[in-house]
């Protein structure tokens, strides 16, 4: 393994000291003088024909400057938002309409004219000179709608009969993809000695960035650029869409992104509101802002989760995996947005076994609800759950004891790279020593010991476990610029977009360890698209790994363009130049200058060759498709009282494999607050929906349970770092696996503690009252 | 609408300003103040982002109209550091236990976790998640701040002890 000084190190984070005091630059913390406001108006149905829209009243409410609505959108010209709903990375699963079809996206106006296809939709802006006017004049724009029937659930969406959200798909399902071998499929079923079959829902979550999106549009008419400031996950995209729906060229349209308060992928892809302040700010001539209430966003957030999948398992007599099948439905929402779950799910069906053959089939459904996107992992909690609630539930039917049936059938190491049966093949991992380290850290074999205690307080002990594999693929292409001032810092220019994830010191530790420098003299730029031209932004645990191989490659060519000068600096051959710690000298003499010397002669010296032109910078280009496939186990034990239902998480271990990790403060971080963000769907959010009418009824912090600090113990987390062999650092990925198998091993627990009333499964969110239910039905 | 003049003492200066009724105080603090340290999180009382120290209590900034903080003395983000800017240790031990993320609700949780400190100097675990289960975090699972009130505690016992 390569030794690092500065890398593997709990550096304390650049970025803290603006985000302690106050001086953080979010969304909304930008103002501009003379700026007017937005106020939407959304659907309240779920489903409605939009006959026709009456302005008048609210045109004639003090303060209201404009009102926009769908037929202005098409006066205008404006394009749909160009959403890219599949992924299409060359290692990425893909994906295509029933019988090979090109998939259905379908038009995302800004605002619709045609009809509403979800409740929150957005149907007109009003802009007025204040906040309360704005929202006075959307209180008084009359829409007259048709409404339709709706539907919600993601079973019923792909009924035949069901309401028909776009007319092109008549059965609601623009995505289905088999992958896989039927026949052998079908063949290993027929000789099983034993087949455990289940069905789960993973539902509806959301997001919930703690800050709620915003956007401020100033249009400049003397250049006729845009300049939005709007926090995202990833603003070099944001700029390039934004462009595409304004019909400008994208050089017209400047997007200021930056600090962002969490993203989770629930800010990746483009809202209508940020081009919506764009053009009311060249429509009315002033800049226009606009900022999202809690309640707007928990209707029309991008949402995640919500797929429905069957799975069943067959085994030999000695518990051996012999093949899988699975049907995936993914509820894609009115509009599509966003295959990305539906497609990492699909590639990963299989979990960390050695399962010799599967079959699956991926389908998407349309609904009336919000759509749909990336939430933390996108798609692999979901399969996590499948897999290993299937394999806990098939040890527990056929007798086995759970931890020997998985360590029987995990992957070992000596089969790595390992292809999976539905086609993607893992770069490397240690699953077995992942287990070995949890559930020693976990102390497992004390829990028989504390769960007789916890009996004798009358309390029930179960414990969960759960391995998982995932993915991190991503947007391939990463731009770095670095450049070395001489007054002692250096400007690393990056495209990908942080959102608390600490970029501007984990790369920096990269910088630093490459080029010899403290880390605190280096500045990371991003999220403003006149300096970041380039760039993927934060998706897929892509940043790390991404940035730290081009800042890598950017930072070598760097040497090797300041060895050329320091050889002419110090009248030598470029071969004799070496770099240690900063300093270029040569060998066996004591004749040295620094970097930061050097880019001092680059910016002075005037009579230099022309090949060591351009100042101390380089700007160097990556592309890296392969993906890595970080991967772990988590253990918890959780305690019930059998009176009340009520439940307490008394401990809970894991064990991740995040490649090298390049600052272990933030890497515990990222693992305790997807652990957390991961229990949260278990324990108590859902995007909960009232089915008749198609209305969400989590609507604010009041009915939409999010995860709070005394419900939660302290984690106790290790790190068993097997570098990648994919990349120079060894990077997997650290913000995701935290999340990825929560919902399984927390559910497990449930089920092993309920065990002795019957319980062999139960929906998530697991409540009090279900486990009151649980244990009272069979009593 | 009627506007109203108030006088607050903010972060230990008196500063006069016009209002709306019913403009609420993080409103004025965030728009008409500049002061943007404190966050707008649900504008319903639940996430605590907005808390600022209202006469050295915890507040929601976003339930309280400006009107009513006449005349009081509010504390927020921006005042918790020394005037030559160093710090404080509580702010430090966020720091060092990387006690934030997205940084967004950070406001909130120091606001929270200073007022706990001073009614109670040696709070357990379960103390410190009690009194912080008002105020959200989507980021950290709570842990790192947790730890973080525990090493501000334990550094002013320190201090006690050494001065």
């Amino acid at each position: 393994m390569m030794k690092f000084e500065k890398i593997g190190q709990p550096v304390r984070r650049l970025e803290d000291g603006r985000l302690l005091t106050g001086r953080g630059r979010f969304s909304d913390d930008w103002s501009l003088k003379n700026q007017a406001y937005m106020a939407v108006v959304r659907s309240p149905h779920a489903h409605a024909r939009i006959r026709s829209v009456d302005t008048s009243d609210a045109e004639n409410l003090p303060g209201v400057m404009a009102i926009f609505t769908g037929q202005d959108c098409i006066a205008d010209e404006l394009s749909p938002i160009p959403h890219s709903p599949e992924p299409s990375t060359k290692y990425d699963m893909k994906l295509h309409g029933p019988g090979g079809s090109d998939v259905f996206i379908g038009n995302h106006m800004l605002l619709p004219a045609d009809k509403a296809r979800y409740v929150g939709e957005a149907l007109a802006v009003v802009v007025a000179e204040t906040l309360a006017q704005a929202q006075d004049g959307a209180d008084a724009v009359f829409i007259d709608f048709d409404p339709l029937p709706s539907v919600t659930d993601t079973k019923l969406s792909a009924v035949v009969g069901a309401p028909v959200i776009w007319d092109e798909v008549p059965d609601n399902i623009p995505v289905e993809t088999f992958f896989g071998d039927k026949e052998q499929t079908d063949a290993a079923f027929d000789a099983a000695a034993h087949v455990v079959e289940m069905e789960f829902h993973i539902d509806r979550v959301t997001g919930v960035p703690m800050e709620p999106r915003a956007a401020l549009g100033d249009y400049d008419t003397d250049t006729g650029r845009y300049t939005i400031y709007a926090g995202s996950g990833g603003s070099v995209r944001q700029k390039r869409e934004m462009a595409e729906v304004l019909g400008e060229e994208a050089d017209r349209v400047r997007v200021i992104s930056k600090d962002v308060g969490g993203n989770f992928g629930t800010r990746n892809r483009l809202y209508v509101e940020f081009p919506l302040v764009g053009w009311a700010s060249k429509k009315v001539g002033r800049p226009v802002k606009f900022t999202c209430q809690r309640t707007e966003s928990f209707l029309t957030d991008y949402q995640g989760r919500d797929l429905v999948t069957k799975v069943s398992l067959a085994l030999n007599g000695e518990g051996r995996f012999l093949a899988m099948r699975a049907d995936n439905l993914s509820n894609v929402g009115s509009r599509m947005v966003s295959l990305s779950p539906l497609s990492k799910g699909s590639g990963l069906i299989t979990g960390s076994y050695d399962i010799p053959t599967a079959h699956l089939r991926s389908r998407a459904v349309f609904s009336n609800t919000a759509p749909t996107n990336a939430y933390r992992s996108s798609g692999r909690p979901e399969v996590t759950f499948a897999i290993e609630r299937l394999v806990e539930t098939a040890a527990r039917d056929l007798g086995i004891d759970p931890i020997e049936i998985r360590r029987q059938n995990l992957i070992p190491p000596e089969k790595m790279p390992y292809p999976n049966a539905v086609g993607m093949t893992y770069d490397s991992g240690e699953y077995e020593k992942n287990m070995a380290m949890a559930m020693e850290l976990a102390d497992w074999g004390g829990f028989s010991g504390r769960r007789s205690e916890a009996e004798a307080r009358g309390k029930l002990l179960g414990r969960g476990f759960a391995n998982y594999v995932e993915s991190s693929i991503g947007t391939p292409r990463e731009q770095a610029e670095i450049h070395v001032n001489a007054d002692g810092h250096i400007d690393l220019v990056i495209g990908t977009q942080p959102s608390g994830q600490g970029h501007e010191t984990s790369f920096a530790q990269v910088v630093a360890e490459w080029l010899g420098v403290p880390v605190q003299c280096i500045s990371v730029i991003v999220g403003d698209t006149d300096v970041v031209k380039v760039g993927g932004g934060s998706h897929s645990g892509r940043s790390m790994r991404m940035a730290g191989t081009v800042i890598v490659k950017a930072a070598d060519e760097l040497i090797d363009k300041a060895k050329k000068l320091a050889a002419h600096v110090l009248e030598a051959a470029e071969t004799d130049i070496e770099f240690k710690d900063g300093q270029f000298g040569i060998g066996g003499t004591d004749r040295q200058i620094d970097l930061f010397e050097l880019a001092g002669v680059f910016e002075k010296h005037e009579n230099l060759p022309e090949e060591l032109g351009g100042g101390l910078s380089v700007i160097e280009d990556n592309v890296m498709e392969t993906p890595v496939f970080p991967n772990g186990c988590h253990i918890c034990e959780i305690e019930i009282d059998p009176q009340t239902g009520a439940f307490e998480i008394a401990r809970y271990t894991t064990v991740d494999d995040v490649g090298r990790a390049i600052n272990p403060l933030i890497v515990d971080g990222q693992t305790h607050g997807g652990i957390v963000q991961g229990a949260g769907e278990a324990l108590g959010e859902l995007c909960a929906m009232d089915t008749e009418t198609g209305q969400p009824l989590a609507g604010s912090f009041m009915d939409y349970h999010m995860p709070r600090a005394d419900e939660y113990p302290s984690f106790s987390t290790a790190l068993n770092e097997v570098p990648s062999p994919t990349n120079p650092l060894g990077v997997k990925a650290g913000g995701e696996g935290g999340t990825t198998p929560a919902l399984a091993v927390l559910v497990n627990g449930f089920v092993d503690a309920l065990r002795p009333y019957g319980v062999r499964d139960i929906k998530m969110p697991v409540t009090p009252r279900k486990i009151w239910e649980l244990i009272h039905a069979n009593s | 609408m009627k506007q109203t003049e108030i006088t607050l003492n903010v972060n230990g200066r008196e500063v006069k300003t016009t209002v709306s009724p019913r403009m609420t105080l993080v409103d004025c603090l965030r728009d008409l103040l500049r002061l943007t340290g404190t966050h707008v999180g649900c504008e319903h009382g639940i996430c605590g982002a907005c808390s600022v120290l209202f006469d050295g209590e915890p507040i929601r900034s976003c339930l309280m109209f400006a009107v009513q903080a006449e005349g009081h003395e509010i504390r927020t983000v921006e005042g918790l550091a020394d005037e030559d800017g160093t710090l404080s240790d509580l702010q430090d031990s966020f720091w060092e236990c990387h006690a934030m993320q997205c940084g967004y609700c950070t406001p909130g949780m120091l606001v929270a976790s200073s007022a706990l400190l001073c009614e109670n100097p040696d709070p357990g675990e379960d103390d410190i998640r009690e009194a912080i289960s008002g105020n959200l975090c989507r980021c950290t699972g709570y842990q790192q701040i947790v730890e973080a009130v525990q090493l501000t505690a334990k550094r002013r016992k320190e201090v006690a002890s050494n001065g």
